[in-house]
C-alpha cells in the first residue's frame, strides 16, 4: 500500500506538471487580454503596449511560463492584475470561506443521504421510498439559485429568522461567542441550499447500491445467522454498498477549490468560486493560474483519498 | 418460494411460465435473457407511468406542434404592451411571455433542443465514461494509470474557462457542438464509477469461475461483471438528465447552443427568473417540464435496474 501511495504522488506531480503548461496554454488562449478587458477600451496602441510590458505579457509564452514555474515553486504566485494584492493572500482571504461552507455542507449531506439512502432501499417500494424519491427528484430538477432565493423569501423575508447574505452582521462588533453565533446563522442558509445539492445526488446512489448488496447471499446468511438489523446494516450492507457513494463524494468534494459559483453568488459568500469568475472575465491571469492548479491538486487529492478508500472498505482490492 | 404463489401471478400469455421452478432448462429456451429483462420492465409498474410520461412529453414536444395551432414560438402575437405577460388563456395556455409570445408554443420549441441535447449527450457520456472505466478497473496496472490520469486531468480543467475560451473560436453554435461539448463534460463520474465497481466486482468468485471456463476478458468484463455495476451507471445516467439540461442554460449563456429568439427549457427558466414576480407562470412551465422530464426518467432508470438486476425474484 505504501508503494502504491508513492507512485501515485509522483504520478500527480508530473500530472500537475504537465497541467500547468496546459492550463497555462488555455489562459492564454482566453480572448482579450487584461489590458483590453480592465482599462480604458480608448487606449491607443502605444499605452496598451506599456501596460503588456508591465505586466511582462510581452515576452514570449516560454519565458512567461518558466519564469511564473520558477516562482510559483518556492511559493510566489505574483500579484493580482486588478488589486495588485498578492495572490496567496487573495486566497488566504478567500478558501478559508468555500472550505468552511464546503465542509458544513459535506457532513450534513453525507449523514442525510446515507440516511435517505439506506432507508429508501430497505423500504423499497414502500410509500416512504417514492415519498424520499420524489423530494429527492425535486432537489436534481430545481435550479440551484431558484432554491437559493426561494430560501432567502421562505427564512429571511418571511419568517425573518436568518440573514440572506453575506458572511457576518455589518456594523456591529460582537463578543467572540456571539460573532461565532452570527457567522453560524450566515452561514445556515448557503450551507443547506449546497447540502441538498449533493443529498439528492449521493442518495440516489446510495438506495441504488443498498438494494443491490441486500439481495446478496451473504446477507441472507447473516440474518440467518441472527445478526440484529442494525448491525446488519452497517457491518454488513452498507461496508458493501459504499463504493459508489466514495467516488461521487470525493468527485464533488474535489471541486471545493473551484467553488460553488453559484450558491456563493446567490448568497454574497466571498468564496473561491465568485473569486474564479471575477478574475475569468477580468483576465487575471496570476489569480486564475493559481486557482486552477490549486483546484488541480484537491482533485487530484481527492481521486487519490477515494481509491485509498476502496480498498479499506472492500480488502479483496488489490492494486497490483 | 413455494408454486401455488406462482400460479396465482396473471399469465403473461406463457403457459409454461408455472414450470419455471420445475424445468428451468425448458424455460430458458423459450424466453431470452432479453425477453427475460423486457418482461420484468412491463410488470413494474412505476416504471411504465415513467415510460408513458416521457412518450407524452416526447410527443408535446415533438407531435404538439404539428396538431396544435401553437406552432410559432417566435411569433409576436400580442403587440399591445399592457397586455404582454397574459396569464392562462384558451388561446395561450401557458400564457404569453415579456414580448407577447406564445409560451405554449416556445416549451414545445424548447423541448425539442433540451430533450434532444439532454439525452444524446447523456448516452454519449455513459457509453465513453462506462468504456474507460471497465478497461481501466478490469485491467488495471499502466491501463488504469493511463485511464484515470487523463480523466483527473479532463476533471481539473473547470467547464467555465473552457467555453470562455471556445466562445471566441467555436462560433457554430449548432446543436452537434454542444452535444460533444457536454459530453465532454459529463463522462468522467461515470468513468470513475465504474472503475470503482470493475475493481471490487473483479476480484469476485463468478469472476473467477468464468475466467476457469476459459472465458476472455471482453466477455468477462461486459457479460459478466458489467450488469452487476448496473445501479450505479444508471443512476449516473437519470442525474445527467437533468444536469446536461441546466448545462444547456449555462452554454447557451456563452453563446453556445441555441441562440434567441429560438428557445429551450433551460433558456426558459433563466429568462423566467426575471419575471417571477410579475409572472411566476414563466419560470413554472419550464421548470416543471424539466422536473417531469428527470422525474420520468428516473422511474424509467429504476424499472430498468430492476429488471437487469440477476438477483430479481420474479412477481
Amino acid at each position: 500500500m505504501g508503494r502504491y501511495i508513492i507512485r501515485r504522488l509522483l504520478q500527480a506531480l508530473l500530472l500537475l506538471a504537465l497541467l500547468s503548461v496546459g492550463m497555462f496554454l488555455l489562459i492564454h488562449a482566453l480572448p482579450g487580454g487584461p489590458e483590453q478587458v480592465l482599462f480604458n477600451p480608448r487606449l491607443s496602441a502605444a499605452g496598451r503596449a506599456a501596460i503588456r510590458a508591465r505586466f511582462g505579457l510581452d515576452q514570449p509564452l516560454y519565458i512567461q511560463y518558466l519564469k511564473w514555474l520558477g516562482n510559483a515553486l518556492v511559493g510566489d504566485f505574483g500579484f493580482s492584475f486588478v488589486t495588485n494584492q498578492p495572490v496567496s493572500e487573495l486566497l488566504t482571504e478567500r478558501f478559508p470561506a468555500t472550505l468552511e461552507l464546503f465542509s458544513f455542507a459535506l457532513v450534513l449531506a453525507l449523514i442525510l443521504a446515507i440516511t435517505i439512502g439506506v432507508i429508501s432501499a430497505v423500504r423499497q417500494g414502500s410509500v416512504t421510498d417514492y415519498g424520499l424519491t420524489t423530494l429527492s427528484y425535486f432537489g436534481i430538477a430545481m435550479p440551484v439559485f431558484l432554491l437559493g432565493l426561494f430560501a432567502q423569501n421562505i427564512f429571511g423575508v418571511w419568517l425573518h429568522i436568518l440573514p440572506v447574505s453575506g458572511t457576518s452582521t455589518l456594523g456591529f462588533t460582537y463578543d467572540p461567542f456571539n460573532a461565532f453565533l452570527d457567522r453560524f446563522e450566515h452561514l445556515i442558509l448557503p450551507m443547506l441550499v449546497l447540502a441538498v445539492s449533493f443529498i439528492a445526488g449521493w442518495s440516489r446512489y446510495m438506495r441504488a447500491s443498498m438494494i443491490e448488496v441486500s439481495k446478496q447471499d451473504y446477507m441472507r446468511t447473516a440474518r440467518a445467522k441472527g445478526v440484529a438489523p442494525v448491525p446488519l446494516l452497517i457491518r454488513h450492507a452498507l461496508r458493501n454498498a459504499v463504493i459508489p457513494l466514495i467516488t461521487v463524494v470525493a468527485l464533488d468534494f474535489g471541486q471545493v477549490a473551484g467553488g460553488a459559483t453559484i450558491t456563493e453568488g446567490v448568497f454574497a459568500w466571498p468564496g473561491m468560486g465568485l473569486l474564479f469568475l471575477d478574475s475569468l472575465t477580468n483576465r487575471d491571469f496570476p489569480v486564475l493560474l493559481a486557482m486552477l492548479m490549486i483546484s488541480a491538486v484537491f482533485v487530484i487529492g481527492f481521486n487519490l483519498i477515494a481509491d485509498l478508500l476502496y480498498g479499506v472498505m472492500d480488502p479483496r482490492i488489490r492494486y497490483s | 418460494m413455494d408454486i401455488s404463489e406462482r400460479l396465482n401471478v396473471p399469465s403473461t400469455g406463457e403457459e409454461i411460465e408455472p414450470f419455471l421452478e420445475v424445468t428451468p432448462q425448458l424455460v430458458q429456451q423459450r424466453r431470452s435473457q432479453g425477453r427475460i429483462i423486457f418482461d420484468r420492465f412491463i410488470r413494474n409498474r412505476a416504471a411504465i407511468v415513467g415510460a408513458i410520461f416521457l412518450i407524452l412529453l416526447f410527443l408535446f414536444c415533438f407531435v404538439g406542434p404539428l396538431v396544435t395551432t401553437h406552432n410559432q414560438p417566435d411569433q409576436i402575437h400580442v403587440t399591445d404592451v399592457a397586455q404582454t405577460l397574459a396569464g392562462p388563456s384558451w388561446q395561450f395556455p401557458f400564457g404569453t411571455d415579456d414580448t407577447g409570445r406564445d409560451m405554449m408554443a416556445r416549451a414545445m420549441a424548447g423541448g425539442q433542443v433540451s430533450l434532444l441535447i439532454a439525452l444524446i449527450s447523456m448516452f454519449m457520456a455513459v457509453i465513453v465514461g462506462v468504456s474507460i472505466g471497465a478497461f481501466a478497473g478490469f485491467y488495471g496496472g499502466i491501463i488504469d494509470t493511463l485511464l484515470m490520469r487523463f480523466t483527473d486531468v479532463i476533471l481539473s480543467v473547470p467547464l467555465y474557462l473552457l467555453l470562455f475560451v471556445l466562445s471566441a473560436s467555436f462560433t457554430d453554435g449548432s446543436p452537434k457542438s454542444v452535444i460533444l461539448l457536454i459530453s465532454f463534460f459529463g463522462w468522467q463520474y461515470a468513468a470513475r464509477l465504474v472503475r470503482g465497481e470493475f475493481l471490487s466486482l473483479r476480484e469476485r468468485e463468478y469472476v473467477l469461475a468464468a475466467r476457469t471456463i476459459g472465458a476472455k476478458g471482453f466477455r468477462i468484463m461486459f457479460r459478466h461483471i458489467l450488469p452487476n455495476a448496473a445501479g450505479p451507471i444508471i443512476v449516473n445516467a437519470t442525474l445527467l438528465i437533468g444536469v446536461n439540461i441546466i448545462l444547456e442554460s449555462v452554454m447557451s449563456y456563452f453563446g453556445f447552443g441555441i441562440k434567441p429568439p429560438n428557445s429551450s427549457w433551460g433558456t426558459l427558466v433563466s429568462d423566467g427568473q426575471g419575471f417571477f414576480d410579475v409572472d411566476p407562470l414563466l419560470l413554472m412551465v419550464p421548470a416543471l417540464l424539466i422536473f417531469f422530464t428527470v422525474l420520468s426518467v428516473n422511474l424509467v432508470g429504476d424499472g430498468l435496474r430492476d429488471a437487469l438486476d440477476p438477483y430479481m425474484t420474479e412477481r
